[in-house]
């Protein structure tokens, strides 16, 4: 299922937008009802991208960066932004250029180049070493032997899987945090902080001995450079991962469970949140720029100090959607405050947090995730440091090669887009930087306010939804081709995993189009699939958000809108109703994203809905459709392996079914292959076929987890078997115990009162049409 | 470490003893360090300075007297035969003249017109020349009373009496004889005449037992009439013994040896009396020396049985005491004055040491026998009342009105020291069990059942002697009554027969489970400390006493380390090695674990001696200059919270840290810390210059140290800190967390790691060995009349009626002043009980409770005839202490010797016969107030010139001091140790002490001056240099280091000296810190201010002193 590698709908810039071609109007905009958006992997890598080992060229108004699309005068050395039109001069160096020598950004295909910066601008200087990563572990040890076990060898292995020079530091916590000094000799030896205490950066520096002093950047800086790393007494803490792998595994090893007693019917003694604010601390004593990541494994909720979530009397649940939404969660708000302020820490400080929370209750990750999804940590939710979900992933985090995350750092994000356009915010992992500027929108959504964004960790496929918006100024409708195009250009400059700084400039164009001319080319520059993710995210983005947010009402709103506007139809007459077929997929989206766990949240614990939106506002488009409506195959001895439908109906006892939304991967085997199976026929010679038709899912399915990050919940099953449910849930239910009668022999039928896509579509051209 | 000498005896408890049956850790058991007598001997030497110790000294009456003495003194050669003279027996004799009328008095020579004496009954000895023996005389009467010395004399006494053997040493010669020969003709006299002054006839009476002396104060009875003794004046003929001593010390023979001697005494004393005007020899001249310190004990630890003398105590008998007068120079401080004389300061009251321990019973005749003085050495039997080690009253009768004790201005009160080292003959404390029920005890007052309660109607029911209510008698607990209304099990029932038992606490005394033992070692290790090899010391100290802690699953060990944060260890056996735990938030500590930082010992040994080995080195190249104490015993606090136990802190560094920490929390930081750095600034500059800012930089900086110091003590934790410093470390501050948790402070300046070490190892040591219990409460009660009016010591009060004790050692003695609420009968008995309830360190519940019963009185003569001068003293002691913090020194010195003048003024106006005012009269029993105050006001914590960090150490050390420490810190010892080698094989180690009187010290001479915490080792100018090489290993005095450590050397004489101070440390529990001072070095300097009765920048000389009070009487009288 590589889609991408298949039809790559991204493409080189990896940006994928509702619409291709925008209406001239705010006015007319607001009438597409899908607002424009563009989704952007600001690194993601593709092959065609050329690497250019030299500074970019900016333009000295508006300090767009040249690209392909300026108009260049290669007599008069002079090229012109296509943002403000600014003339501008090429610097001596370029003094080569021609139109047969260009360099490697004014290829028009290179919309996309990538510059190879020195990770200082420090003129003196141009060896600067680089800032090795750093990887601060936090281990919670409030939990049972079996998973501090599970957890600990999990923990070696990805020590062992950390560039050697990459910087590691140990934090455990239950009742008390525990800042470990790996480069103490003589003995293990601990700090310890109080759980129960909030406590600031400055004490925690303090407090550790990195006192003020050589934390100053302006002084520290050139020692900096002579020590290959920090001389502020922070490598008693953070030691190169190979001189402390020995002591880490001692050190592992003897680590044992909380000790501080907890009574019968009371949850242990957790302190998540100082154990976070001490790291974080600790990290402040690293030279600004070095790129660093907190690793929390945590294994149950935060019970003491800031942060709490919930009492340490087990009589008191951890809160639901209920509680939050009848306000009676009463640590909620505090925490979220906290988390908020310790995610404003670490991004001022450039660090990531990632969270891999192991727990059957939930662990705070509603609280937690302002800060992971601030500072554009990973996430991942599992039930067991034993599950392969935690392992799995976790192992993937620390991996070289091909499957890499490519985790990257202290990277920025800049746009520049052309008069008129205005961007409201983004919706993704990262921080606005509020840099204000003649773009930036009058309304805010997600991370406005600014046309600069900080992601203190970014990964290969990290995603972000731009949501923009038009001036409502009636423009000058100048005519003329100049104006016919508008260009949107995206400046990512980070840290990559060898610590070198790096440039990506995309810079795209399309096109103005006068909507209440030609509506057709507008329909045709809709894109239903990122339409439908981005529709999800604002919807998930408000629901968070706005109080008494009905999302359902809100979306079936919008569609109808949508199908009123674009759909051909007579008025009042429901069965007169086409869609274009630019826009035929997406009431389908509608349908699945109304039923998905992003709007029905009453499924699930406040930590997955948080967990699932985290992961839904970062992912590409393509992965976000499948988390909204899942992709089924079907593998039958009749045909190959093909699409099917996401409905009841598919289930048939001789099929096998595949489903991949995203967080689990169902193979669900009908009736009668679940009986051959089970009498071993796959296990005969004669009986190949039947062997490859079991194992072919279980590929594909291993295909898919390979790729995907986090690890996805395998769940095998059998029809009428307890986890089919997994797959039920997922499906349409066309066939309910209401209808039961009509159903193909071999199917199955759902235990639910929710309407079927038929019935919703019915209503839906009933009231599109309505006048 | 160097040749350590355990200070005490190793804990009993653990050793093999323990185990068995009793596992009651009896203090009993315990060598007892011997307690020598402590008291100074006052030696008549006259200006020694030929022969420093030998006994007889010729004294040439230097000055005054007009009396041959000095004649003859010269016409001694210097000291060889001491004897030759026919003395008077010395001091004996002469005690023991009791004079019934009027309260004798023992006039000092000067003034007094012989004459009159004779005249008077009671009499004032003639000055000088006047009274025949007068030594004896005055000794005589002084010998009533018991004054401290009284013991020890006794036995000199009849050394005395016995003939003096020819020996060249008065000393050695009083001594050796005492009882043998000699004495039983003296004794068997004794008895017969006690009319005589003789102890005798009294004491006789007094004791059944015969065959032991009667006791000095029987002596004295005799109405004989023999005026209190003069002081010079010393009949030569009469005495028939030859006390060089006595006719030495006109004065001072008073205190002599009452007994013995008295027997013979007497007959010299009666004629010598009359004839003494004239008698030209007055005093003085033998010049013997009494040392009978020196004596050999006669009994051995072993021979309980037949102790050769006991301390009878006839005092009831007598209505009165005899008195020393001082004939002071009248009017004029000045010597010269009255013509007449001057004061002899030879003759002047001084301390004689005694020399064989005596054997005391509490009880005689079912009265109350006057305990011997605290310093010296005895043997307790209880039989009724408990050993005077445990509680001591100032007065032994008690006034029956609050009047009559204010007309006195005397003190009431109690030194309690529930849980004193016995001595090693005494027989250990019954526990007694009364099961599930607990002891029986008063239903109204709670008392516990003791001797005094009286049984009555068959048996059935008893009153109360403390509170008088009638109870009945538990049902199981009856028992018929025989012919003497006793019960017919009294004697077998050690709670009905003895004045001290414990009972094993029941139930309802335990609100949880008796606690562990817990240790819990807190060592600083800030650059300072360990650059200065303080925390390599103190963790050699703890590595080593880890061996002498309990074995068992009761004893629990943790240890944590701070500069300026804290580091706990981990110590469990699970783990490789130890792991180190850092708390760094230092503003508002905390335990770094539940469980595991206080770890069974048998877990974690090795881990621990890896860990004590380690941490030296682990923190070498620490750069912390600071050093959190009061956050690092808070968190050491919090992990002890749930046990309590005892936190052994090894602070060294500066007091800073805790300041900053803590003002934080109450004040802005910065305020905290500029008012943190000007008081570190002043206690360095050690200020004296104004009066108001010393009294701060005395009291704790602020009150949060107190507020933790009371949350320590109400969860059992006891703090006790060692101080390894250089520099000012605030005292005052630190030492509020020891005084209130029942802990103590070890003050070691300056450190110095080549000679501390070995005293901090064996402080340390005693510290966890001693007898000792946890989560104690005490509590005294009276009998209806009196009522406690305050306690003070080292301890928590949270409630007035009761002390608490997180800890409470066989050291710590609590000071229980008494007020009447009510007339008492007189003729009827006052009780005191101080019941203790504690854990001992094997983890029994056990309340030890201690009776008293006295007499009470309506005269005022019985209140100074029964004075005990050791306890008033202390008590004066300690509540100069407590001003030190809050009143200006000067107001401190005048109001101790108010103190002083008043109750000698008391005794003058009311109880002397004497009509001229001309003669300073002390009453006998408190002859040596005088001295002792002076050398009160002369000491470390009453100078104007001390360090405050030595004030304030000073102060804090006092107040938890027992009696028989209380003495010698103010009055040192001082021996002769250039010398040591050539007394005789059978006495006792201890050379002969010497007056505090630069007069006694010779340019040739080494001389050891102890105070049973410091020692000073002082080199005269001109030593011989192989005595030097001998004893030192060097042979010039410009070689004497800074710095010492004992050696012994294979010769006799560094054998002697070693033995000399190993006697001294076993006796004061101490392994002593010393000092080498030089003559004309500025260590020369301390040595010459311990010399109390010169003259110096602090006070006036002994002499001048006297001079002075008598004028201040002279003219409250007028």
């Amino acid at each position: 299922m590589s889609e991408m590698a298949n039809m790559d709908p991204e493409g080189i810039d990896a940006i994928r937008m509702t619409w291709n071609v925008w209406p001239r109007t705010k006015v007319e905009a607001s009438k597409c009802v899908i607002p424009l958006a563009a989704s952007i992997a600001p690194i993601r890598p593709h092959t065609d991208i050329p690497m250019l080992p030299y500074a970019p060229l900016r333009c000295k108004t508006c300090s767009a960066v040249l690209n392909a699309f300026a108009r260049v005068d290669f007599m008069a050395k002079i090229w012109i932004c296509p943002f403000c039109y600014q003339r501008n001069h090429f610097p001596p160096h370029y003094a080569m250029i021609s139109e047969t020598n260009l360099p490697g950004e004014l290829y028009p295909q290179y919309t996309t180049v990538q510059y190879a910066l020195q990770s200082f601008p420090d003129p003196n200087n141009s060896n600067a070493p680089q800032l090795p990563p750093v990887f601060v572990f936090v281990l919670d040890t409030c939990m049972i032997e079996e998973e501090l076990e599970f957890v600990k060898s999990a923990m070696k292995q990805a020590i062992g899987l950390l560039p050697e020079h990459a910087l590691v530091g140990f934090v455990s916590f239950g009742t008390q945090v525990q800042v470990h000094e790996l480069g103490f000799s003589d003995m293990s030896k601990v700090y310890v902080f109080r759980g129960s205490k909030e406590i600031s950066k400055e004490q925690v520096l303090e407090q550790l001995g990195l006192g003020s002093a050589g934390r100053r950047p302006t002084v520290g800086y050139l020692k900096v450079l002579q020590n290959g790393y920090t001389n502020t007494g922070v490598n008693r803490f953070l030691l190169p991962a190979s001189d402390c792998e020995y002591t880490l595994d001692t050190l592992l090893d003897e680590l044992q469970t909380d000790q501080w007693p907890v009574q019968a019917g009371h949850r242990a003694s957790r302190c998540t949140g100082v154990a976070l604010s001490v790291s974080a601390g600790l990290l402040a004593a690293c030279l600004p720029g070095t790129g660093a990541r907190i690793i929390a494994l945590v294994g149950g909720p935060c019970t003491e100090g800031p942060g709490t979530i919930v009492s340490k009397d087990l009589s008191e649940p951890v809160r639901s959607h209920k509680d939050l939404d009848k306000d009676a969660a009463p640590y909620f708000k505090k925490a979220v405050k906290f988390y908020d302020s310790l995610a404003k820490q670490l991004v001022s400080q450039g660090h990531v947090l990632d969270l891999f929370a192991s727990a059957l209750d939930q662990v705070g990750i509603a609280e937690m995730k302002v800060a992971v999804e601030r500072t554009g940590g990973l996430v991942v939710l599992a039930e067991s440091f034993g599950h392969s979900v935690f392992k799995d992933s976790f192992k993937r985090v620390f991996e070289d090669g091909e499957h890499s995350l490519g985790l990257c750092f202290n990277g920025m994000l800049e746009i520049n887009c052309s008069k008129d356009i205005k961007i409201q915010g983004v919706i993704g992992p990262c921080t606005s930087l509020e840099k204000k500027g003649p773009n930036v929108g009058d309304t805010v959504i997600g991370e406005g306010n600014t046309t600069a964004w900080k992601m203190c960790g970014l990964n290969k496929s990290t995603s972000l939804t731009v949501l923009f918006d038009l001036s409502s100024t009636e423009r000058s409708n100048v005519p003329g081709a100049a104006n016919s195009q508008f260009y949107l250009q995206f400046l990512t400059s980070y840290q990559d995993p060898e610590g070198k700084t790096m440039l990506r400039v995309t810079t795209v164009t399309r096109q103005w189009v006068d909507s209440t001319v030609s509506s057709e080319e507008l329909l045709r520059g809709f894109d239903q699939e990122t339409a439908a993710v981005v529709m999800a995210r604002i919807t998930s983005l408000k629901m968070e958000t706005e109080e008494g947010f009905d999302a359902t009402r809100w979306l079936d709103r919008n569609l109808i809108r949508l199908c009123s506007k674009f759909g051909d139809y007579r008025k009042d007459d429901p069965s007169s109703f086409t869609l274009n077929p630019c826009f035929s997929l997406f009431p389908q989206f509608m349908f699945n994203l109304r039923r998905s766990q992003f709007v029905q949240v009453f499924n699930n614990s406040p930590d997955e809905t948080a967990y699932f939106r985290m992961l839904l506002n970062r992912e590409n488009i393509t992965n976000a459709a499948v988390m909204i409506q899942p992709s089924l195959i079907s593998y039958s001895f009749n045909s190959l392996p093909q699409p099917a439908l996401l409905d009841v109906a598919s289930i048939s006892a001789d099929r096998i079914l595949l489903l991949d939304s995203y967080f689990s991967i169902v193979v669900f085997h009908g009736m009668t292959i679940a009986q051959w199976r089970n009498m071993g026929y796959q296990n005969q010679p004669e009986h190949r076929a039947f062997a490859e038709l079991l194992q072919a899912p279980q590929a594909d399915a291993q295909m898919i987890i390979q790729e995907r990050f986090p690890v996805p919940r395998l769940v095998v099953c059998d029809q009428h078997g307890s986890q089919a449910r997994f797959l039920l849930a997922k499906l349409n239910p066309s066939a309910t115990y209401n209808n039961s009668s009509d159903i193909a022999a071999g199917s199955d039928i759902i235990f639910t009162d929710d309407v079927s896509l038929q019935v919703f579509f019915e209503h839906l051209q009933r009231l599109a049409v309505q006048s | 470490m160097a040749a350590p000498v355990p200070p005490g005896a190793p804990r009993p408890g653990a050793n093999a003893r323990q185990q068995s049956p009793h596992p009651n850790f009896n203090p009993n058991f315990q060598t007892n360090p011997n307690s020598l007598a402590d008291n100074m001997q006052n030696m008549n030497l006259n200006r020694p300075h030929s022969m420093p110790n030998s006994g007889p000294r010729p004294s040439p009456f230097g000055q005054p007297p007009p009396f041959p003495q000095s004649s003859v003194t010269a016409g001694f050669p210097v000291a060889s035969p001491p004897m030759s003279r026919p003395g008077p027996p010395p001091g004996m004799v002469g005690r023991p003249a009791v004079i019934p009328a009027g309260p004798p008095q023992t006039t000092l020579p000067a003034n007094v017109p012989p004459g009159r004496p004779v005249g008077l009954p009671v009499s004032h000895p003639p000055p000088f020349g006047s009274r025949p023996p007068p030594a004896s005389l005055s000794s005589s009467t002084g010998g009533v009373v018991l004054p401290s010395s009284a013991f020890p004399s006794s036995g000199v006494s009849s050394a005395s009496a016995a003939p003096p053997p020819s020996g060249a040493r008065p000393s050695s010669f009083v001594s050796s004889s005492p009882l043998t020969g000699g004495p039983a003709g003296p004794m068997s006299r004794a008895p017969a005449g006690p009319s005589s002054n003789g102890p005798p006839a009294v004491g006789a009476g007094a004791l059944p037992g015969a065959p032991r002396f009667p006791p000095a104060a029987i002596v004295s009875q005799p109405p004989v009439g023999p005026p209190p003794s003069m002081m010079s004046a010393r009949a030569p003929a009469q005495a028939p013994t030859m006390r060089s001593v006595l006719g030495s010390s006109a004065v001072s023979s008073p205190q002599t040896p009452p007994l013995p001697s008295a027997s013979s005494p007497f007959p010299a004393m009666t004629q010598a009396r009359p004839p003494p005007l004239g008698s030209p020899y007055g005093p003085q001249t033998w010049s013997m020396q009494p040392q009978q310190g020196t004596q050999p004990p006669h009994i051995p630890g072993s021979t309980h049985a037949q102790p050769p003398r006991m301390f009878g105590m006839p005092q009831q008998a007598l209505p009165n005491q005899a008195m020393t007068n001082i004939p002071p120079a009248m009017g004029q401080p000045g010597a010269p004055m009255s013509g007449s004389s001057k004061i002899d300061p030879n003759q002047i009251p001084r301390p004689i040491p005694n020399a064989t321990p005596i054997v005391y019973e509490t009880r005689h005749g079912n009265s109350a026998n006057p305990p011997p003085p605290a310093t010296s050495d005895y043997i307790v039997r209880d039989t009724g009342n408990c050993s005077p080690r445990y509680m001591r009253c100032t007065i032994n009768q008690i006034p029956c009105t609050a009047d009559l004790l204010t007309t006195s201005a005397m003190q009431l009160a109690l030194l309690v020291q529930p849980m004193a080292l016995p001595h090693p003959s005494e027989d250990p404390i019954q526990v007694v069990d009364f099961g599930e029920s607990g002891p029986v005890r008063c239903s109204r007052c709670k008392g516990y059942i003791n001797p005094f309660m009286k049984f009555i109607d068959q048996g059935r029911k008893f009153i109360c002697n403390l509170c008088g209510f009638t109870d009945d008698t538990p049902r199981d607990y009856h028992c018929n009554l025989g012919p003497d209304g006793r019960r017919r099990d009294a004697d077998e029932r050690p709670e009905l027969c003895r004045g001290t038992v414990e009972f094993v606490a029941s139930k309802e005394y335990m609100v949880r489970d008796p606690m562990p033992a817990v240790y819990f070692f807190l060592i600083d290790v800030s650059m300072n400390a360990v650059q200065t090899g303080a925390t390599a010391a103190a963790c050699s100290a703890i590595n080593q006493v880890i061996s002498d802690l309990p074995e068992g699953t009761r004893t629990l060990v943790g240890i944590a380390t701070f500069d300026s944060t804290i580091h706990f260890y981990n110590l469990k056996r699970a783990l490789q090695q130890p792991l180190m735990l850092i708390v760094p938030d230092i503003q508002d500590v905390y335990t770094p674990l539940e469980t595991d930082v206080i770890v069974q010992l048998s877990e974690c040994r090795q881990h621990l001696e890896l860990l004590l080995e380690n941490i030296p080195t682990m923190f070498q190249t620490s750069t912390t200059a600071e050093s959190c104490f009061g956050a690092a015993i808070k968190a050491a606090f919090l992990a002890m919270k749930s046990t309590g136990g005892k936190l052994l802190v090894f602070q060294s560094g500066k007091f800073s840290c805790t300041y900053s920490t803590f003002a934080v929390l109450e004040f802005l930081p910065s305020v905290g810390i500029g008012a943190l750095s000007s008081r570190e600034a002043e206690g360095r500059t050690n200020i004296s210059a104004s009066e108001k800012e010393a009294h701060k930089l005395l009291q704790p900086a602020d009150k949060i140290l107190k507020t933790m110091a009371i949350e320590f003590a109400e969860y059992q934790v006891c703090v006790d800190v060692f101080v390894t410093t250089q520099t000012y470390v605030d005292i005052a501050s630190i030492s509020v967390i020891p005084r209130t948790t029942g802990g103590q402070v070890y003050y070691y300046y300056p450190f110095s790691a080549v000679s501390d070490p070995a005293k901090l190892y064996n402080d340390l040591r005693w510290n966890i060995t001693r007898p000792q219990g946890f989560e104690a409460v005490m509590r005294v009660r009276c009998s209806q009349g009196i009522q406690v009016q305050d306690y003070s010591g080292n301890f928590c009060k949270r409630i007035p009626t009761d002390v608490d004790l997180a800890g409470i050692d066989c050291d710590k003695c609590i000071l229980v002043t008494l007020k009447h609420d009510d007339k008492l009968q007189d003729g009827s008995e006052c009780g005191f009980q101080c019941a203790l309830l504690y854990t001992t360190v094997y983890g029994q519940r056990r309340i030890r409770v201690t009776n008293l019963s006295l007499p009470c009185t309506n005269m005022l003569s019985n209140l100074f005839r029964s004075a005990d001068l050791d306890t008033q003293f202390t008590c004066f002691l300690k509540q100069a202490a407590i001003e030190i913090p809050t009143c200006p020194l000067l107001q401190v010195r005048d109001h101790v010797t108010n103190l002083c003048i008043n109750i000698l003024l008391s005794y003058r106006k009311f109880c002397a016969t004497v009509s001229s005012t001309g003669q300073l009269i002390l009453p006998e029993a408190l002859k040596l107030l005088p001295l002792y105050t002076l050398a009160l006001i002369k000491s470390r914590g009453l100078r104007n010139d001390g360090r405050i960090d030595d004030r304030s150490f000073w102060f804090n050390y006092v107040s938890s001091l027992s009696t028989p420490l209380a003495i010698p810190l103010v009055y040192p010892r001082m021996f002769a140790i250039h010398n040591v080698d050539s007394k005789d094989g059978d006495e006792s180690v201890l050379p002969p002490t010497i007056p505090l009187s630069s007069e006694h010290v010779c340019d040739d001479g080494i001389y050891l001056l102890e105070n049973g915490e410091d020692a000073l080792i002082y080199f005269g100018s001109s030593v011989d240099s192989s005595i030097l090489q001998q004893l030192f290993g060097f042979t010039s005095v410009d070689e004497v280091p800074t710095q010492f450590v004992m050696q012994q050397f294979s010769n006799p004489l560094s054998k002697n000296f070693n033995d000399v101070v190993n006697v001294i440390r076993q006796q004061r529990c101490s392994y002593l810190r010393f000092t080498l001072c030089k003559k004309g070095d500025p260590s020369g300097m301390l040595f010459v201010s311990c010399m109390v009765e010169d003259k110096n920048a602090n006070g006036p000389s002994y002499v001048e002193f006297l001079v002075h009070i008598h004028r201040q009487i002279q003219m409250k009288m007028s």
